[in-house]
This record gives structure tokens, sequence and C-alpha cells, in this order.
């Protein structure tokens, strides 16, 4: 996988990094002018320094290399999510091994990678859940481990695999998010309305979460992570075991919010699912990024696919499986 | 078939060794507890071939009846993990009847099942009176190892099974709480019978009963026997049997249908409204104490602690009561007591919430409102109770003058624990039973700190409190405006220990919040 990684062509997508590196100076105009020099939707620096992230801010420059892909789109947008040498580890596993990674206002921006890649590790960290071992996120220009109340204002969250409060009704757990979020009572009582009309669940509100389904559950934690219409939207496997109705429904949902200046950040194994709804895209494998940058740019012309299990590798040739194609009784 | 039954019985018998140290020392502990009983049961069998026929009759009668109620009833309440479930052998295909018989085969494999063996082979001492009684005792003891294990196969996959469901669950929980609460006073009347005079006579009226139920019946057969009633010893030996039968039957129809329906899926209930979040306006710290009203409502772990709290009082009243300390002195008691574990209660409230409360961390709600919301219910329904309690304590105590004192303290230790509790559960959770587990589970990460920690948090709330009950101590004997005392430190010293301690806790929990979660996703 390493020589994988070192053979990718550094050059493609790669970079921001000097942006980034400037100090904790002034986060968000840094941003901005990385944001100039970049092209279309999503700007992603991708340093591929897989191999040797231990010391990564020591050697960020040299991979400073970046070309810088059909530069021309002028119009700036401001970088609403900064990540930084982001490493996580757990006792000997390193889960995150230096992850680098902005993106811009206005994008739909996809994080694929195989079971165990660091995904929900790297998402946690960003909306303040798991603290980071090294490293900074900053959403909106806020560091989220300096100043975690103001950043986490900016977010919402959707977390893969933790507990909802569901002793509440739906429409109880809508209410306690809202009012969490420091929405007033109308305003909450308005959006759940809205919201469980939008997802499907009006008929649910009354139940107990504990009695949903997975993908009912799923549903209500997504509109509790938007019912306070934060700038960025951090879902970690937002579709997972959603039905395909609800689910285009709620990409529908998403991209309005997208289009109309909302930034999402999601995270899945459905490569057709990023590939059709996401513009920007991120490759994580082993907790380090080994591609990134618009969807057309990863892809390089093949499916989000095939790209992902080049990148990724460990397809296996199934060789003395035979026995499987005589059947027992 | 049933030889790869027992051995993957035996192989999960040997995986246990492979845990953790603790619950190595948990399970020695166990085996070390079966061991001795069955070598105290066993060794008092024997010794009953010694007795009279009269006393050994009642003697294992009753204790026979006991043990096999005892095997229906504890899966029944507290619910056994079942490792052994039939629907886990459902998608291999084996034939209904072949399964049942080995599992049922596969259950002798277990520290219970071990015991009630030796037990029934020390009957067979007891018996060796005549021919007949060591034939019967001889049947019998394969019966009675039959019984059990059959009894607890039925009970354990009936809750497994039908009682499995979540609020079918919640209720078995309180069922199991209204059921000790229906055995003390079976218990108080008990302990009320003059043993020396009058207990072998209670005891044998009581074997006679049970030795025609199908629980004692296998245990009194060769007794009859041996007292030379043939005719009811034969009559006892079939309804035995019979029983064996009928669980069989039973238990084969339990696999039957289990095979074929995995889970059953109660309807689900409708609620109305917001409930206490309709009341609580849109303050964050409303938010979160309607949450946990709510959840002191309908979770079933609150219940045990909200269940348990009225009953302390009297469980520590009767033996001081038995000891001989007067009864008006008693009535001192139950206010600080109900006002200590009420203040307790939340002491792993964090813990309880399990990973749920990543939605506290990821919006940024403050600490402070975090802590001031948990301790909003225990104060609304403590001071109202506390106060009514006192009001109804000091005339019991025969003087009303204490009433100042009693307030104090209980208000004081109430809120000083309140206080305390805030900060330990921000700064020390320890695993806790999951929400949606049997109340009465043990929690699946055993912390090697919790009773360490429980212990703090309950002295420390002792501690707290200790000029209150210095000054209440100095009411009661001495009478005067001490009672004042006690009233004002309890009202300020506590007050003073609750803010301090929804401030400091809430300082913990928003510096800890992440390990708060990262904690939670441990256990």
């Amino acid at each position: 996988m390493k020589a994988k990684t070192a053979s990718t062509p550094r050059a493609t997508s790669a970079k921001a990094a000097p942006a980034a590196k400037t100090p904790a100076a002034k986060a968000a105009p840094a941003a901005k002018t990385t944001a100039t020099k970049s092209p279309s939707t999503s700007r992603t620096a991708a340093p591929k320094t897989t191999p040797a992230p231990r010391k990564t801010p020591a050697r960020r420059p040299s991979k400073t290399t970046a070309v810088t892909e059909q530069a021309v789109t002028p119009e700036p947008r401001e970088v609403v999510l900064v990540i930084e040498g982001l490493v996580k580890r757990f006792g000997e596993t390193t889960a995150v091994a230096g992850i680098d990674l902005s993106v811009s206002a206005g994008s739909f921006f996809g994080v694929v990678g195989p079971n165990g890649a660091g995904k929900t590790t790297t998402l946690s960290m960003v909306t303040g859940l798991l603290r980071p071992d090294a490293g900074m996120v900053r959403v909106h220009g806020i560091d989220v481990w300096k100043d975690p109340v103001a950043a986490k204002r900016a977010m919402g969250v959707l977390p893969d695999r933790l507990r909802l409060f569901d002793r509440l009704t739906g429409s109880q757990l809508l209410f306690y998010s809202g009012t969490l979020r420091g929405l007033d009572r109308e305003t909450t009582l308005a959006r759940s309305a809205d919201l469980a009309a939008a997802f499907g669940f009006t008929d649910a509100l009354n139940r107990l979460v504990t009695d949903y389904s997975a993908g009912m559950s799923k549903k209500i934690a997504l509109a509790a992570a938007m019912i306070h219409s934060p700038r960025l939207l951090v879902l970690d496997e937002p579709f997972e075991s959603v039905d395909p109705v609800s689910a285009a429904n709620v990409t529908e949902i998403l991209r309005n919010y997208v289009a109309a200046g909302g930034t999402v950040v999601l995270s899945s194994h459905s490569m057709d699912l990023i590939q059709r709804i996401c513009d920007s895209v991120a490759v994580v494998v082993n907790g380090a990024i080994l591609d990134a940058g618009t969807m057309e740019s990863v892809r390089r012309g093949k499916t989000l696919e095939e790209r992902f299990v080049e990148l990724a590798g460990g397809r296996t040739n199934p060789e003395g499986m035979e026995w499987l194609h005589s059947f027992s009784d | 078939m049933v030889a790869q039954l027992l051995r993957l019985k035996l192989r999960l018998l040997g995986n246990a060794f492979k845990r953790s140290p603790w619950q190595l020392v948990g399970l020695v502990i166990g085996l070390l507890y079966g061991f001795g009983i069955s070598i105290a049961v066993v060794s008092s069998l024997i010794g009953l071939r010694l007795a009279s026929t009269q006393l050994a009759t009642s003697a294992v009668t009753v204790f026979g009846s006991i043990l096999v109620i005892g095997f229906i009833l504890v899966p029944l309440t507290f619910g056994v993990e079942d490792v052994m479930d039939p629907r886990r052998f459902s998608l291999f295909g084996i034939a209904n009847d072949r399964l049942a018989g080995g599992l049922a085969i596969a259950a002798l494999i277990s520290i219970p099942s071990l015991v009630v063996a030796f037990i029934a082979l020390a009957q067979i001492v007891t018996w060796s009176r005549t021919p007949l009684s060591v034939i019967l005792s001889l049947i019998g003891a394969p019966v009675i190892v039959a019984t059990c294990v059959l009894c607890a196969r039925v009970a354990t996959s009936i809750a497994a099974f039908l009682l499995a469901s979540r609020r079918s669950r919640d209720t078995t929980g309180v069922l199991g709480i209204v059921l000790l609460l229906a055995v003390a006073p079976l218990f108080l009347l008990l302990l009320n019978v003059d043993w020396q005079r009058d207990g072998i006579t209670v005891l044998d009226r009581i074997a006679s009963f049970a030795g025609w139920t199908p629980f004692g019946a296998v245990w009194d057969a060769p007794a009859d026997a041996a007292a030379g009633l043939i005719g009811s010893a034969l009559l006892k030996e079939l309804v035995a049997l019979a029983f064996v039968g009928l669980l069989w039957l039973v238990w084969q129809y339990l696999v039957h249908t289990m095979m074929v329906t995995q889970q059953r899926q109660p309807a689900a209930k409708n609620y109305h409204g917001l409930g206490f979040f309709a009341i609580s306006g849109h303050s964050k710290a409303g938010a979160i104490a309607a949450r946990s009203f709510t959840y002191w409502m309908r979770d079933a772990r609150y219940h045990v602690s909200l269940l348990i709290i009225p009953i302390v009082p009297f469980l520590l009243m009767v033996p001081l009561m038995v000891a001989g300390v007067p009864t008006n002195a008693l009535a001192l008691l139950p206010v600080p007591i109900v006002a200590v574990f009420l203040g307790w209660s939340i002491h792993n409230d964090v813990a309880y919430d399990s990973t749920a409360i990543w939605l506290h961390i990821a919006t940024g709600v403050r600490g402070r409102l975090d802590r001031l919301g948990r301790v909003i219910p225990p104060l609304v329904v403590g001071v109202p109770l506390l106060v009514v309690g006192a009001l109804i304590c000091a005339p019991l105590y025969g003087d009303e003058s204490v009433l100042p004192a009693l307030l104090g303290v209980g208000l004081g230790v109430l809120f000083s624990a309140l206080g305390f509790s805030s900060v330990m559960s921000a700064r020390f959770p320890y695993p806790a039973v999951r929400p949606g587990d049997s109340p009465f589970a043990q929690p699946q990460a055993a912390g090697t700190a919790t009773s360490f920690i429980q212990s703090i948090s309950f002295t420390a709330t002792f501690l707290l409190a200790a000029p209150t009950f210095y000054f209440a101590f100095r009411a009661v004997v001495d009478g005067d405006d001490w009672g004042l005392a006690a009233l004002a430190s309890g009202l300020v010293l506590g007050g003073g220990f609750l803010a301090l301690g929804i401030l400091w806790g809430g300082h913990i929990f928003d510096r800890r919040s992440p390990e708060i979660l990262a904690f939670s996703v441990r256990n």
C-alpha cells in the first residue's frame, strides 16, 4: 500500500499547504487566499505524505509542489473547514496518521474509505467529540479544540453508532436538540414539524425513539443535526440503513442546503452514492488521505469505485474457492 | 450432535476463564461459593440420615421445593443472558427434537447443575432407610436434576423470548422489586416465628403442603416411603415424573416456536405532546431537567433507584429495632436516609446516558447547565418529600421541637449530596447498566473502581454535612436553639456545596467532555 501511495502522482489535486502553514495568525484570510488560487468548488489540501506522517509539519513545505489544474475560476470561497496534521493513536495503533484537508463553503464533500480507515475517528475529532493527539481543526475560522463552544455552534453533527436519548419520543428528541442548540420554543416546534414532514416521520413523532427502526433513528438523528441551520453539517454514514426513497429525499434536502451556501461533509463506503451526490471527495485509507479534490480530479475518468480500489488496494484474486461451486446437499 | 453441543458448552465455560482478571476473580468467587454451598448442603443431607424421619422429611422437602422454585424465578426476574439460546442454532438446520434434547443435556454442564447433581446424590444417602425409600430416591436423583435443569431452560427461554421486548423488560424489572417487597413481610412473618419452640411444627406444615406440589413431590416421595406411607409415596413419585414430562413438552414446544419466531415485535405505544418539555421553557438547563425527569419516569434503571429509596429506611430500622433501640428514636432516621440516597442517586448519572451523552457534547452545552439540569429532578421531588417527612417524623419522635433540626439535616444532606454527586458524575463515571438492559443486570464492563467510587461519594456526603449533623445532635440532646443552628447550617452549607458542586462539576464536564464520551464508548 505504501508503494502505491508513493507512486500516486503527487501533483494532482494537492495543495493548500502554504495557507495552512500560516501560523495561528489570521485563519480566515489565509484560507481565502488559498481559495482564490484554486479552482472549482472545493479546495482540498492532500499532502500524500502517508508513509511518514509522524513529523508532518516539518516536511510539509517540500510537498507544496502542488500544481493546480485549471486555475481559472475567479470566485473566492471561504474555506469553512480546515484540518491540519490531525493525528489520533489508540495505544499501539495509529487510527489517523496526519490528515490535512480543507473544505470550502458550498461544497458537498464526501469522505470514502474501507472499513477501519479512520473516517469516523477523523469526523469525531472534527466535531469535538474525540480529542486529537496532534493537529488542528478550524471551523469557520474557529479552532474547535481551543474554542469548542463557538465552533460547535457552527456545526451540525450526525455521529455513527452512538446512542440517542431514545426514551424520548421523536418530537421530544427534536425539541431537546433544538433547545440545547439555543433555539426558542416556537422556532424549535416549527422546524421540528418541517423536518418531520420533509424526512417522512411525522406519524412516528409520538413514539419512543427506542421503538424506531434503524433507518428511522438515522433520519431523526439527521433531522436533529440540522435543526439549528448550521453552517457546516458533518454526517457520518448518513444513509446507512435508510431506505432509497428517504435517501433520495434527504439528498434533495442536502443539495438545496448546499446550493444555499451550506457545506456538507459526509462519510460513506457507498462509492456510487458519493459519486452521485458529492462534488468533492477525499479517499482515506489507513488513517491517511490518498487522494482528495474535486470529484473529476480524483476519479480521473474512471468510476469512483474503480479509482478507489486502485488507490486502496487490497483486492485479492479469489483462488481456491472452487469448493463453493459444488453444493453440499 | 449432542457431543458437539456439549463441547461447545465446555468451550464457553473454559473461555470464561480467559476474560479480564476482575471477571476471573468474580468467577472464582462464584465457583467457590457454589462449591461451598454444595458441600454444606451435601453434608447436612448426609447428616439428616441420622435424624428422625419426620425432621428429615420436613427439611428436605422444604429445601428442595425452594431450590426448584429458585431455578424458575431467578432467570425469570433477573433475566440471565443465555449463551445457548435455541435461536442461535436456528440457521444450522438441526432437527428441533434433537436440538431440544442436545441443549437440555448441554445445560447439565454448568455450576448450578453440578451443585444440583451433588445434592440429588446426597438425598439418596438421607433416604437409605427402607428398600422402597432407597428405590424412590434412586429414581428421584435423575428426576431432581432433570427438573431443575428443565425449569431453568424453560424459564430462561421464556425470559429471553416472551419478555425480551423493551417494555416488558422494563416491567419485569419493576416486577422483581414488587416481588422483593412482597417477600419482605413474608420474611418478617418467618422471623417472628419462635423457631426454638414452633420451628419444627411450622416446617412440618409447609412440608406437608409442598410435598404435593410438583416442586416438592420428588423430594417428598422417598420420605413418605420411609415413613411407610407407600400409597402417597408412589403418587408423589408420579407427580414428580409427570412434572418432568410436562417440562420436557414445554421445552420442546418453546424450542419449536423460537426456531421460527426470531423476535416478538410489540406494538409501539403512542405518547402525546412534549411531556415534561412542555413545561420546561426553552432554557437549556430546563430542557436537560425535563430530559432527566422523563428518564426517571420511563427508564427501569431509574425506577429501581426510586423504589429502593423508600425501602432502605425500613431495612435499616428493622435490625435497630431488634437490637432494642427505642422506637421513637428510630423516627429520626427516615428523613436523613432518604436525603442521602436521593442525593446519591445521581452520582453516576452521566454513565446512565451511555453514548447518548454525545448530544450534550456536540451541542456545546455548558457543563454547569448540564449539572444544574440533572440536579433539578431530585430537588423538585426531594425538597417537598423531606419537608413532609420531617413534619410527620417529628411528632412521631414525640417532640416537635426537633423539626428544625430534622429539616436542616434532611435538606442539608440532600443539597450537599447533590453537589458532590455533580462533581463525581463528571469526574469519575463508572460503568453502569446500559440503557434498555435489565436494571438488575451486571454492567457489561465491570470497573475495578466501582465500589471505591460508591463508598467515597457516600462517605463524603456525610463529611460535608458533618456540622449540620453535629448541630442537629445537640438539638436532639440539649434542645435550645441548636435546632435553628442545624437548619441554618443545613441550608447555607448545603446550598453552598450544591452551588460549588454544580460549578466545579460543570467546569470538569467542560474540560473533560471528550474523555467522558470516550469512557461511554468503552463501556
